[in-house]
């Protein structure tokens, strides 16, 4: 039940941020599944990992992937899956929580929701960053 | 003479492409690597290209005389529509004898672009706004007031941007509006969980894609467009939490007060 649960709602949010991108209609459903396969991964592993930081690089990575095959097959630049399909991992919130306690004054929180929101960040980058380079690598040995 | 005006008009096509695919939201090595791409295949010399997500610096050569044009860029919003169609045209660009001027038609027309009815957009702000505010932990009750956070978030957001108001006030706007309807909501019914709904509805505005796509330039080398970012994405964060932190500490105030 919690599965569908998050299936449904990562899917939505996602569907939502891929209207507001201005995304090719056809591409919407697939970027929104992309999404919710982000988010499984990434909330699943850190409910059993209690870290959100390798959980956000395994979900970002699975995007990237999923994206490079996604854009291959449907003939289209890999961006246009990788946004929307990040929009439920990117740390967001958390840089807002990071100001928030800033402004009231709080600097030791701030501090610490910070530096996870930059590790979450700089785990997203370097997930999809992998994707991407192997996939360049492959495209080059397959031609 | 009509080749060096002929060379002026592909650097102004060039130029245009770079800018639509920045104004767009795409990353900075591609909008480096399409403009190169489409120099090289009309054997541009000496072409290299300088991109910041402020700016385009392009200089090439033609029989001793050097061109070189800067395009400051003002406004970034993303609009993956049009850098799927740049795409194409670039690869169609590069691949056939395509003329100039028709190159230039066509890029005029993607500009002009295909857009969702602007309702439209605002109802997938309040779904996504919803959707968020249940994956961080709300309940289904919680969805009602941030979806309708969601919707006039949006729809606040398309006046601000019309009229060119900076990008912290916007911001600050944006998330004292959402948390003026959170606290509306909880007044009525105390059961309402003001944390859950007033973190998801801010999502629309999170800079979230901006701080990855900074980090992503870092590691790809584009330090000043990474620095460029990041710094936009801290503006935007900023103002969000004044936004709400005005109105959260005002009403915590004043209830105290009553």
């Amino acid at each position: 039940m919690e599965f569908i649960n998050h299936l449904f709602f990562s899917f939505i949010s996602t569907f939502g941020f891929a209207v507001m991108f201005n995304i090719p209609k056809k591409q919407i459903f697939s970027a929104s599944m992309l999404g919710s396969t982000g988010w499984l991964i990434f909330h699943f592993y850190s409910v059993y990992s209690s870290t959100s930081i390798i959980s956000a690089f395994w979900g970002s990575l699975a995007v990237g992937i999923l994206g490079e095959f996604l854009a291959r097959y449907k003939k289209q630049p890999a961006t246009i899956f990788i946004i929307p399909g990040i929009i439920p991992l990117v740390p967001g919130a958390g840089m807002y929580y990071t100001m928030d306690n800033l402004v009231q004054n709080k600097l030791t929180k701030a501090a610490e929701i910070g530096i996870e929101t930059f590790m979450i960040a700089l785990s997203i980058a370097i997930g999809i960053i992998l994707a991407t380079s192997v996939s360049k690598v492959l495209k080059k040995t397959i031609k | 003479m009509e080749i060096i005006n002929d060379r002026k008009q592909l650097m102004l096509l060039l130029l245009k492409t770079g800018e639509t695919m920045l104004q767009c939201g795409a990353e900075t090595y591609r909008v480096e690597d399409t403009m190169k791409r489409m120099a090289l295949s009309r054997n541009m010399q000496q072409f290299d290209s300088f991109v910041t997500p402020t700016g385009i610096f392009v200089s090439s050569e033609y029989d001793d005389e050097v061109f070189s044009y800067i395009r400051r860029i003002k406004s970034i919003s993303i609009d993956l529509q049009k850098v799927s169609d740049l795409n194409n045209f670039s690869r169609l660009f590069v691949a056939s004898e395509m003329p100039i001027s028709d190159g230039l038609k066509t890029l005029n027309y993607i500009r002009e672009g295909s857009d969702f009815k602007p309702y439209l957009k605002w109802i997938c702000g309040g779904l996504a706004s919803a959707g968020f505010t249940k994956l961080f932990g709300g309940n289904y009750i919680d969805l009602i007031p941030s979806f309708l956070a969601g919707v006039a978030l949006l729809y606040i957001c398309s006046f601000t941007n019309k009229n060119n108001i900076s990008i912290l006030v916007n911001n600050i706007i944006g998330g004292m509006i959402i948390t003026l309807i959170a606290l509306c909501f909880q007044f009525i019914i105390p059961s309402f969980n003001i944390g859950p709904i007033i973190s998801g509805s801010i999502m629309p505005l999170a800079p979230g894609v901006a701080i990855t796509n900074a980090i992503r330039d870092f590691i790809y080398g584009d330090y000043l467009s990474g620095v460029s970012r990041a710094v936009e994405a801290l503006i935007i964060a900023i103002g969000i939490a004044f936004g709400v932190g005005i109105i959260l500490n005002t009403s915590n105030m004043l209830g105290g007060l009553l």
